[in-house]
């Protein structure tokens, strides 16, 4: 047990959620590679990215729980553009997933991110 | 497996109401409030998950008691763990719950018991997050025992379980559609189950008439100054040539403006394989003369790319490939003026008949 009034578990918090998210964004590159191989060029491209992406945010959730200051930046820069890209999906007429899981995925978890690492007096960032 | 069972809808909404629930509950519990925020946040998703589990108790009860019994052992064993967060072995049997619980639902989906539904997925996400949670070393724990051991859990495990679990799902999704998924992303439209003789000659006149208004287009180039245009990639085996203002005029299953053109792309160059009609709006299928044999079909959760106009699938956690986003495509139908396997307006070409133009 910890005395929750002295010191933060935010950041932990925080590196679960990224890890979560690195995980779909790990599944969704390895998704894209079977087409890459079926033809579509580009995509071999997108699923690289995606994999670079899970990667990235993974690193970032490890920087937060070593309370680095530049990885808290890179996790709510990040986080900002995931529900900002689905707002503009679930608005535009174009069939975008709106079900439960895309909401907690694409909306839900990043919103908790970015309020999990807000600026907390009781929290270090180095 | 992005849609939800009507008979799970009332589980979500229990999940939506416990969240303000298990915080109103948790807040007088003397244990929670002294525990850290990280277990803090996985006893409420523990409730969540409870609330959902008891409230699919009544949709099982009579075709699967068993499955209710373990709803209820499930419901009130996650409500005692919520409220037993200063518990020695509180996370250890958290845990072991957690893993128990995903495992399950995994195991029941394989064996065809449960169809994988957004209520599921969406449950197993909150279940996968508390367990991340209940494992997470925090700094400062009174009992900081097996810190090593819970971050390789949390490192290798989690991802593994989670990758697992959506594999599992995804593969049995793909091998067992429903009756109207026909194939990955494709949902076909309602109709009788055989054609009538009256639908077969409906079938058989709008393949007549197609074939004949699109003849002129075997020529891509006449199809060009029509004003078709390619609409993916031709390094594949086949691309939609389609008309942006036959797209946007509405033109209704008209033989003589189809919205799209089907080229195989062979070494002699493009070679006419048939033609496609498109809807304007998502959902709303066309006319369906010839019953099951003209059904219209609509690609739903794909990711495109506006890069070369790519598509791929939405994996089972609703994410597209970074560049890609989420699309439907509205209803279409296509006629084929080829031999195909399938028959004149299946939704897709048979690869070996493209194959064959291709080698010819």
């Amino acid at each position: 047990m910890i005395r929750p009034d002295t010191i933060s578990t935010r950041p932990e918090a925080a590196f679960v959620l990224l890890l979560m998210q690195s995980v779909c964004w790990l599944i969704a590159g390895i998704a894209a590679a079977p087409f890459a191989l079926g033809g579509e060029l580009f995509m071999a491209g997108l699923a690289v990215a995606t994999l670079l992406l899970a990667l990235c945010t993974c690193l970032a959730g490890i920087g937060i729980v070593w309370r680095r200051r530049r990885a808290r930046r890179i996790a709510i820069a990040l986080e900002v553009v995931c529900p900002a890209g689905a707002a503009i999906g679930l608005l535009l007429p174009i069939g975008a997933n709106s079900g439960p899981v895309s909401l907690l995925v694409n909306v839900a978890l990043p919103i908790a991110v970015i309020v999990l690492l807000r600026k907390d007096r009781r929290e270090a960032f180095s | 497996m992005f849609s939800i069972n009507p008979g799970h809808a009332v589980g979500l909404l229990a999940g939506l109401i416990a969240v303000p629930a298990a915080l109103v509950v948790l807040r007088r519990n003397r244990a929670w409030r002294a525990a850290p925020g990280t277990h803090q946040a996985a006893a409420v998703l523990m409730l969540v998950t409870a609330a959902v589990h008891l409230a699919l108790i009544g949709h099982h009860l009579h075709e699967h008691p068993l499955t209710s019994a373990l709803f209820l052992a499930n419901g009130v064993l996650f409500i005692v763990l919520a409220l037993s967060t200063g518990w020695r072995y509180w996370r250890l049997a958290s845990s072991t719950m957690l893993v128990a619980t995903i495992a399950g639902y995994v195991i029941y989906v394989v064996a065809g018991l449960e169809g994988p539904d957004q209520v599921g997925l969406a449950t197993k996400l909150v279940e996968l997050t508390a367990l991340g949670l209940v494992l997470v070393p925090v700094r400062g724990e009174r009992r900081p025992s097996f810190r090593r051991t819970r971050w390789v859990a949390l490192g290798v495990a989690l991802p593994a379980l989670f990758v697992s679990m959506s594999a599992s799902l995804w593969i049995v999704d793909l091998v067992r559609p429903d009756a109207r998924h026909v194939h990955a992303g494709a949902v076909l439209q309602a109709t009788n189950a055989l054609p009538t003789q009256a639908q077969w000659d409906a079938a058989n006149q709008l393949y007549r008439e197609t074939k004949a208004a699109i003849a002129p287009f075997t020529d891509w180039r006449a199809a060009w100054a029509a004003g078709y245009r390619p609409g993916g990639s031709q390094t594949m085996p086949s691309t939609h040539w389609m008309n942006q203002r036959y797209v946007d005029a509405g033109y209704v299953m008209d033989p003589r403006h189809p919205q799209g053109l089907v080229y195989a792309n062979s070494k002699h160059g493009p070679v006419l394989l048939g033609a496609m009609f498109q809807m304007k709006r998502i959902g709303e299928f066309g006319p369906d003369p010839g019953g099951p044999a003209t059904a219209w079909h609509q690609h739903e959760n794909i990711c495109f790319t506006p890069l070369g106009f790519e598509f791929s699938l939405l994996t089972p956690t609703a994410t597209c490939p970074l560049g890609a986003i989420s699309i439907s495509a509205p209803p279409m139908l296509h006629v084929w003026i080829v031999d195909n396997p399938g028959g004149p307006f299946a939704i897709d070409i048979d690869p070996k008949v493209v194959k064959a133009i291709d080698q010819a």
